[in-house]
């Protein structure tokens, strides 16, 4: 199954808005995707569950994804993940 | 009596039951369900009323807020948690009401553990959005509507959906387990007049329980014994005679400023947000003196858009109604948090790449904001433009012709916060329409003295020598160049403010709270006494001494 580490590098991590943009972009996917941190695991479309992992800047962050279209959303979301 | 020590967040005073605004007012049913397919489907309906009733309030809502409220809609659309809680509901037919409440809550309590104070917030926002599910699961009124007497308001954080809603006839006081004197509630607060006390840490009350609120001291009193009570009630009368007083004063106040011998001072207003300048043009505000525009900026990860911005600035123009609007261009560096422009951490960002030296960096950021003013003014508009931190000619020069290169009507400035700046005012003037000087800021740079810092606190007294020489220098350098202003927290202080006008300073902009106070003190001034206490303010030593001077001077 397609996956890739990434390590966010934006002032505040993965909280609030940076969050919510990433399960935002992650839900308009059909595929199955995680977010994974020191081995917890967050379903990406759920903002709550996202926000769970406490991803700050400097974390590395493995994205992984199962089902239809699941390349695209995994090159998709390590973009957005760099964009933040 | 119980006394417990937070922040002040609104000034004042008020003793009265306690409210308490939390998901433990909701009685959450406890009978296992008969249906559970059916509370499921009651579940997900209810969760998308209450993320459609967010996006709405976010669409009507502007920066910040309007952001807070989307990640909300999307907590209470949050695919997991609903799960989670529907599992519950089928597994051990618990009332969906309590199994949404619970499954926010372990959401809540991992974020609440976490060190950062952002994911702290978000703990709040989680368990205020489960906590609107399930009321409109068991049917009960939203929030403030089930208030019946007057009260104080007992919150761990008050939720920015509802802090809109604050009735201030109803709420006596708000005590607050979080926040922090920038945080929302103390904004609102402040501006609606009601007192205030955040950042208490912990507040567990009784709803039986009175509570005292000194949002002064930013002291909390819980069952206040006879003593105490008797103290914060003879200052809540004595504050209520005094705004009394003060509008009686007040209502003789037409139109314009002007003290008794018939000069015209201009009280403005500053602000973040609506709801201040709502409260400052009740209290008869005569402009806004300064916006700060941040709001619009902060903690997001990407530039708002142009129509957003113009958006913002034009809900204030509509409520100014041709009274002048001066915008003060982004005011932000390494020193506080703008994730979009991922800018490098510096060593002493309040002496770094910050306001205007930021816009020259990146010049485009600013270009957008200025088209976005262009695109907000139509014609009866008073627009006014003034940029943040400049330190010199050349640079007031540079953003005075990227302010004309935006075509539009607007007097261009700058704020007077760099000590270079105040001995170059004379060159600055020549090419603005006006200054404004920021005493804050001001007062950090002239002393070397950071004001976050409290054990260098006595810096920051306004009536220092050194400040009130410095504003004398900007208005006689300014004098038939461009007028002269000061929105800094020194402007809020009528005595401060007598003596600046005696110094030739011709508009003071303050928080709302302050507008009222300030047009009757400066209307029962005189020019003749104000330039008298600038005199003898002047020739002090020390800050003490200068404010004795002023007292004395005005008799």
């Amino acid at each position: 199954m397609p996956e890739q580490e990434v390590t966010l590098d934006n002032e505040v991590g993965l909280h609030a808005r940076p969050a919510a943009v990433f399960a935002k972009k992650a839900a308009s996917f059909d595929c199955d995707i995680k977010l994974v941190k020191d081995g917890n695991e967050a379903n990406a479309k759920s903002i709550m569950s996202v926000l769970k992992l406490d991803v700050t800047k400097g974390d590395a962050v493995t994205i992984r994804a199962e089902g239809d279209g699941a390349e695209e959303a995994l090159s998709d979301l390590v973009e957005l993940v760099g964009s933040l | 009596m119980r006394t417990l020590q937070g922040t002040p967040g609104s000034p004042g005073v008020a003793v009265a039951p306690a409210w308490i605004f939390s998901r433990a007012a909701l009685d959450l049913p406890e009978e296992p369900v008969e249906d559970p397919d059916a509370e499921v489907e009651r579940l997900r309906d209810s969760a998308e009323q209450v993320a459609a009733d967010l996006d709405a309030r976010a669409a009507k809502a502007e920066g910040e807020l309007a952001e807070v409220l989307e990640a909300q809609a999307m907590m209470a659309r949050d695919p997991e948690m609903i799960d989670v809680a529907a599992e519950a509901v089928r597994k051990e037919r618990t009332p969906a009401a309590r199994a949404v409440v619970d499954a926010g809550e372990t959401y809540a309590e991992a974020l609440q553990s976490s060190e950062s104070e952002y994911m702290a917030a978000r703990a709040s926002d989680v368990r205020d959005v489960c906590a609107r599910i399930a009321r409109r699961l068991v049917g009960a009124d939203d929030t403030f509507s089930q208030m019946s007497q007057r009260s104080v308001v007992v919150a761990d954080e008050l939720p920015p959906a509802d802090v809109g809603e604050l009735n201030r006839d109803l709420v006596a006081g708000i005590a607050t387990a979080q926040g922090s004197r920038t945080s929302h509630t103390a904004i609102v607060a402040r501006a609606l007049g009601i007192p205030a006390v955040v950042g208490l840490g912990e507040v567990e009350v009784d709803p039986t329980d009175e509570i005292a609120v000194d949002g002064d001291s930013g002291q909390i009193f819980v069952q206040p014994d006879e003593k105490t009570r008797s103290e914060i009630e003879g200052r809540a009368a004595r504050a209520e005679d005094r705004r009394r007083h003060l509008i009686e004063r007040a209502a003789s106040l037409e139109g314009d400023t002007r003290t008794r011998d018939g000069h015209r001072i201009e009280v403005a207003v500053n602000v973040a947000t609506e709801v201040e300048l709502k409260a400052g043009l009740e209290a008869g505000a005569e402009g806004v003196g300064l916006f700060r525009t941040e709001l619009l900026y902060l903690d997001r990860t990407n530039a708002p858009s142009r129509a957003e911005q113009s958006e913002a600035v034009r809900s204030l123009l509509g409520l100014l109604d041709g009274k002048r609007l001066v915008i003060r261009t982004f005011d932000f560096g390494a020193d506080k948090p703008v994730p979009f422009l991922n800018l490098p951490s510096e060593e002493n960002p309040a002496m770094g790449v910050r306001g205007v030296r930021l816009a020259r960096d990146q010049p485009e950021l600013l270009d957008d904001q200025l088209a976005a003013i262009a695109d907000a003014a139509s014609s009866g508009d008073r627009i006014a433009i003034m940029a943040p931190m400049v330190a010199t000619a050349e640079e007031a020069r540079w953003f005075v012709e990227r302010v004309e290169r935006a075509e539009m009507e607007a007097e261009v400035g700058v704020m007077l916060e760099v000590p270079a700046a105040i001995f170059m005012a004379e060159e600055i003037a020549e090419v603005c329409d006006f200054l404004s000087i920021g005493t804050n800021d001001l007062t950090q740079y002239l002393f070397a003295a950071d004001r976050q810092n409290g054990r260098l606190g006595s810096f920051q007294d306004h009536f220092a020598p050194a400040l009130l020489r410095a504003v004398k220098t900007v208005c006689d350098a300014a004098d038939g160049r461009a007028w002269v202003g000061v929105c800094g927290e020194a402007a809020a202080d009528p005595l401060w403010a007598m003596v600046a006008a005696g110094l030739g300073v011709e508009e003071l902009s303050m928080g709302p709270e302050a507008v009222l106070e300030m047009r009757v003190s400066l209307s029962e001034s005189t020019m003749h006494g104000c330039r008298a206490a600038a005199d003898a303010a002047l020739q002090a030593s020390d800050a003490g001494g200068a404010r004795r001077a002023a007292e004395d001077a005005l008799g």
